[in-house]
């Protein structure tokens, strides 16, 4: 990673750990600022049920940002998530991109869930997974080029309308 | 009207007999109980698909009313189901939620089943094939011969799909839902579908609501996709049949799937046979359903966990020909609307969820309006009415009023 490798771990963090408050707050227009404009973005599993690598929801950025422009006009819960991720590794890669592995678990705070009264205010585990992403660094900051959440939870009740 | 109080609200609607239900048999926990003798332990339940295990030895595992079922693939390529207990002592014998039995269990050998307990072993035909010190233990009051498994009614079909009956005396499956499979056994039939998409939900709901939601269309008022790609005069045009034995079919119109900025036309992947964008619906009794959306098949099947509580598997199939383009854009299509993270599934979810959480066993029993008659269109309730009707013969119970003994829609009134 060369010399400046403290620097770039620092940007690379703060990307990852930027990019999950944005998320957590429904922020979805600021973000995908922090990706390219080729950013591509993918939920999968691997099920050992069926044997099989599975994606469970893949985009571009232009994709993204018409589902979550069109998030007014659905149904949906309004149970924020919360995102724990922590960057475990990163490594660089021959074009001089960087795969950087998080560790993931995305918490859920119910409030219309299921039943309000007796549920809202409750908080629990919704998946547990990794953030994959692929990123490069540009004038010392680092930009997503791809995001993988890899989930190992593949029984997703409810499931959701929003990115991870 | 303006609101009711409480005898106006309890009083019956004003709508014939068959066109609403009580709740309490979405809630009643001894109605769940006779739900799982005498209609989940009778009938057909498709519980995973030929896709599922490829290869001899290939097994997948399952649950058909409380009873651990395994399916397992014979060095003969047969598919066998048995119950997934063991003679002994009663362990369930396969853990694993699917496998291959051909590399030896820690306590067994290779291509056996073997119970991990006290290792006894059993081949692909469910023959008892080993007891461990039998003679010392048994010595000639009971051998191999008297400890096979129990196996159960399996057949493989309407695309590859493997239906297993805990009944020996089930009725063949073709004649069970062959009517009803008719529209779209081509296009399942045409080449072998191969399973792309695995995940499952827990919701506390019954298991009938998650039908229900899957029989009536009326609630694509809830889909925004679901308004911008049909409500056009072909959409008010398609029409619901029912089948014997409970079974309903929503027939197909041409999806604008294009209205939906984003989303594109189907038309390309088709599934063979099939006009382009076209959507059908298979709904079984008692709560299986088959949905072609033109390029990829769904398929979910409710395990019932309790009155308040079902287990809702979803698969998503394409062809086993496709090349990496095709299964990925059959992926994607899938996903738009289907998957978890969709725009259709979530909305469905919390639909039935809402409704659960509002009838709790317990909770004063309400009449379920299933009354709308629009010429068997597909805004028309009668898919419901049907399934119900069907629900009542084999319950002996009145759909509005599950103390009472079943009799016709037109004599309850
Ligand atoms: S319980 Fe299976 S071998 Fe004893
Ligand atoms: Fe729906």
């Amino acid at each position: 990673m060369g010399t400046n490798g403290v620097a770039v771990g620092e940007s690379v963090r703060d990307a990852v750990y930027r990019s999950c408050i944005l998320l957590d707050d429904e922020k979805w227009s600021d973000w995908l600022n922090l990706c390219d404009a080729d950013f591509e973005y993918e939920i999968t599993a691997w099920s050992p049920e069926i044997n099989k690598d599975m994606i469970y929801f893949s985009g571009n950025r232009d994709y993204l940002q018409s589902m979550t422009d069109m998030l007014d006009k659905h149904n949906t819960d309004h149970s924020p998530l919360r995102r724990h991720a922590t960057v475990y590794t990163i490594d660089e890669n021959d074009d001089g991109t960087l795969t950087v592995m998080s560790s993931l678990a995305i918490y859920q705070n119910l409030l219309d869930g299921i039943n309000s009264h007796i549920d809202a205010g409750e908080s629990h585990l919704f998946v547990i997974g990794r953030y994959i992403d692929k990123m490069k660094i540009e004038d010392g900051k680092a930009i997503f080029l791809e995001r993988k959440v890899a989930l190992d939870t593949r029984r997703l009740d409810k499931g959701s309308h929003w990115p991870l | 009207m303006p609101a009711r109080n409480h005898n106006q609200w309890k009083a019956n609607p004003p709508l014939k007999g068959g066109e609403w239900i009580d709740s309490r048999i979405y809630s009643d926990p001894e109605i769940y109980e006779q739900e799982l003798e005498d209609i989940f332990k009778k009938v057909w339940v498709p519980i995973c698909h030929e896709s599922e295990l490829p290869d001899p030895y290939d097994f997948r595992t399952a649950t058909i009313a409380r009873e651990p079922v395994v399916v397992a693939r014979g060095p003969d390529n047969v598919v066998r189901a048995f119950l997934n207990v063991c003679p002994h002592r009663g362990m369930m014998i396969e853990r694993r939620p699917s496998g291959s039995f051909e590399e030896a269990a820690p306590s067994g050998n290779p291509k056996r089943m073997t119970c991990m307990f006290h290792g006894w072993q059993y081949d692909m035909k469910g023959n008892c094939v080993y007891i461990s010190r039998e003679k010392e233990g048994y010595q000639d009051r009971l051998c191999k011969e008297d400890t096979g498994l129990r196996r159960l009614r399996c057949e493989v079909n309407f695309g590859g799909f493997i239906w297993v009956s805990l009944d020996d005396k089930v009725m063949s499956l073709e004649d069970w839902c062959g009517d009803a499979f008719k529209c779209i056994r081509k296009p399942l039939e045409a080449e072998p579908l191969e399973i792309f998409h695995y995940h499952k939900a827990v919701i506390g709901t019954n298991y009938k609501l998650w039908h229900d939601t899957n029989s009536e269309f009326y609630h694509d008022f809830m889909h925004y996709h679901n308004r911008v790609t049909g409500f056009n005069d072909a959409y008010f045009a398609r029409e619901n049949t029912a089948f014997k034995h409970g079974h309903v079919n929503v027939g197909s119109f041409e999806v604008q799937y294009d209205e939906y900025e984003g989303f594109e036309s189907r038309a390309e992947l088709s599934f063979p046979g099939l006009p382009p964008n076209q959507w059908y619906m298979v709904d079984l009794f008692p709560g299986m359903n088959f949905n072609l959306r033109g390029s990829a098949l769904r398929c979910d099947i409710v395990t019932p966990l309790g009155p308040d509580k079902v287990m809702i598997e979803f698969r998503g199939f394409g062809l086993k020909s496709d090349t990496p383009e095709e299964r990925r854009t059959r992926i994607d299509h899938h996903n738009s609307i289907w998957g978890p993270f969709g725009r259709n599934l979530h909305e469905d979810l919390i639909g039935v969820a809402g409704q659960g959480s509002a009838m709790l066993p317990g909770s004063e029993n309400r009449r379920i309006l299933h009354g709308r008659h629009e010429n068997n269109l597909i805004h028309d309730e009668v898919g419901m009415r049907h399934y119900y009707d069907e629900w009542g013969k084999w319950m002996n119970r009145l759909p509005s009023d599950p103390s009472q003994p079943y009799m016709p829609a037109e004599a309850a009134e």
